[in-house]
């Protein structure tokens, strides 16, 4: 399977400010990949150059089409959310069904509208009446109705509460995501997000500083809670962060670091465990906002 | 072709106000008053009172005896009168048509970008082209039909009122109004002159619309100002040219050419401005419509008008590749 997006040497400046810095990357077909970095890290400026929408420098495909060039054709099967999820303000929302339902061939108004069932939206509503998270409601029932092979979500849950969240990511998993579609998310709340990712792409000042897939990231970061009387010794390892919790010692290792130490070695130091994402994303992004 | 059928439903819904609602409040407030001119005199008696008398040939003749004066020859003229011209009631209406449109266009692919509601229509498999165009169908050919539509129904009204008017004093002419075949033809004349109408205007929808997609933020100024601005620049320098070497760069020419076809093209009928003694002239039946509407016709045989249509779609075609590229942070 050819990759879904690639890029090589993806440049995008804003006059003299280096938004993107010459990445290269590889997107597979049917995963689900979390593109997780600070603000003003490039993150955007990656998925809005993927998506057609600024012009940029180096070479990139998504599936296949240059997205400068061939836009139109690759609206087809791609769908975005774009950082805040912002609908003009005179749409109702019967309209809204309607209208995306007469110009997307790929679009479920029988699903857009048991989502939309599911919240407080009414069909008369006009999106000027709608707090903000049931616009963000709104946007979402139609983009998850639209069979799209790429869909790139760029905060899409922000405005909402911890309730409708859980309840987004796990229809997403389960009623939306397959095999032959590939979902992009960014987003803040790594936490919530971590357990659907099957790949991670850090990036940090235009630059990607970790890109693989889930099970590498399990197999080569390791945890360790530090025994008291073996902090020297952890130490003298040279882990990449270290905290403390509860008055024990909690460092986070790179195994595959040129001469990392191995999982079985480190397990001699104390309890060892897989770090969460975003812990390990603290951990790289030291020294960001210094 | 169904994408683009949805685009223009979308541009009603956003503007069904300006559009719909703002010439049917316009026709409403004339009907209203007409209406009730008619009703409050007829029913205060003030058409009837003794010092009221009209002309009649030249003649002073007292309102009691109009029906008899007027004869069945009279009153078919009357009635040829009425049915050649209670189109040209619905006039003002026309007037709301331009301003709507102007500020429709400046804010076409302006506002959403302000919003960011862009990255949602953009999120959709919508070409720029498409969109653009739909605004543009919008301008010239939705709204101008929706006009037409509305001042004929208000019209219709005014005339009927008429009608009930000289009905009090005897003279009945709806039948003979409604047997004349140009008070069917009336509206007919005018969704004739549309195509002209599209044509003259295209340079100014042209040119809002570039400006709509290009400006970062002051659409009104850029659109309005520049040109105004360069109307007075150009005046200055002619001056200047004319005080010292006694040349002209022809200020006036360009000003009459360039710049108002590109701020006036969207009121209907700026190509009567310039007619001179080709203009239809108005008869004693008031103006005839087909002469009219071939003297419109006629005007496509005019290279100003082409040019206009030339830059218009030039400007079009810059806005869309704008709209394109233009990045919304």
């Amino acid at each position: 399977m050819s990759a879904v997006i690639s890029a090589r040497g993806l440049t995008k400046r804003y006059g003299k400010q280096v938004a993107v810095d010459g990445i290269d990357f590889d997107i597979p077909a049917g995963r689900i990949v979390g593109l997780i970095g600070p603000n003003g890290s490039g993150k955007t400026t990656t998925l809005k150059a993927a998506l057609g929408l600024v012009p940029f420098d180096g070479q990139l495909t998504v599936m296949g089409l240059d997205p400068r060039t061939q836009r139109d054709a690759l609206m087809q099967d791609v769908c975005f959310i774009a950082d805040v999820a912002i609908l003009p303000r005179w749409l109702r929302v019967m309209d809204a069904i309607d209208f995306v339902a007469g110009v997307h061939p790929r679009f479920d108004r029988a699903r857009a509208e048991k989502y939309i069932a599911n919240t407080r939206l009414t069909p008369t509503m006009k999106v000027k009446e709608m707090s903000k998270g049931m616009i963000v409601q709104l946007h979402l029932a139609l983009v998850m109705a639209i069979d799209a092979k790429l869909l790139v979500l760029d905060e899409p849950t922000l405005g909402l509460d911890i309730i409708y969240r859980k309840q987004f990511y796990q229809n997403l998993l389960e009623d939306y995501f397959d095999e032959n579609k590939t979902i992009i998310i960014t987003t803040h709340q790594v936490e919530e997000v971590e357990h659907i990712l099957t790949d991670l792409l850090f990036i940090r000042d235009g630059k990607i500083v970790l890109a693989a897939s889930m099970d590498e990231v399990g197999e080569r970061y390791v945890e360790v809670m530090v025994a008291a009387d073996k902090v020297t010794a952890a130490n003298a390892l040279q882990p990449l962060d270290q905290r403390t919790v509860f008055g024990k010692s909690v460092m986070l290792f790179d195994s595959a670091r040129a001469g990392g130490v191995s999982r079985a070695q480190l397990s001699a130091l104390g309890e060892t465990r897989n770090p969460s994402v975003a812990d390990l994303f603290v951990a790289t992004m030291k020294g960001t906002y210094a | 072709m169904n994408t683009m059928k949805w685009l223009l439903r979308r541009e009603f819904w956003e503007h069904k106000g300006g559009f719909v609602w703002a010439p049917l409040i316009a026709a409403a407030l004339m009907v209203v008053l007409v209406g009730g001119l008619v009703g409050y005199g007829i029913a205060s008696g003030k058409m009837h009172g003794d010092s009221i008398s009209v002309q009649v040939d030249g003649k002073e003749v007292h309102h009691t005896s109009i029906a008899k004066v007027i004869t069945l020859e009279k009153r078919a003229d009357m009635a040829s009168i009425a049915a050649n011209n209670y189109i040209a009631t619905g006039a003002p209406i026309f007037f709301v048509l331009p301003i709507v449109g102007l500020f429709y266009c400046l804010g076409a692919l302006y506002d959403d970008r302000r919003d960011r509601s862009i990255l949602f229509w953009k999120s959709l498999p919508i070409s720029d082209t498409d969109t653009v165009l739909s605004k543009l169908l919008t301008v010239l050919v939705v709204a101008p039909l929706i006009t037409i539509g509305v001042a004929t129904a208000a019209a219709l009204a005014i005339l009927f009122f008429a009608g009930i008017a000289t009905s009090s004093h005897g003279v009945n002419l709806f039948g003979a109004v409604l047997t004349n075949v140009n008070f069917y033809l009336a509206p007919l004349y005018l969704v004739g002159m549309l195509p002209v109408y599209i044509l003259w205007a295209l340079p100014t929808a042209g040119w809002l619309l570039l400006v709509s997609s290009w400006a970062k933020s002051k659409v009104f100024l850029w659109a309005i100002g520049v040109p105004l601005f360069a109307a007075v620049l150009l005046k200055w320098l002619d001056y200047l040219l004319g005080m010292t070497s006694g040349t002209t760069i022809n200020a006036d020419w360009i000003i009459n050419n360039v710049l108002e076809s590109i701020l006036l093209g969207l009121i209907p009928g700026t190509w009567f401005s310039h007619a001179g003694s080709a203009l239809p002239q108005p008869t004693s039946s008031g103006v005839p419509l087909l002469p009219m509407l071939t003297y419109s016709w006629s005007t496509l045989a005019k290279p100003a008008l082409w040019a206009g249509v030339v830059a218009g779609v030039a400007m079009i075609a810059a806005a869309i590749r704008l709209r394109r590229w233009r990045d919304e942070g």
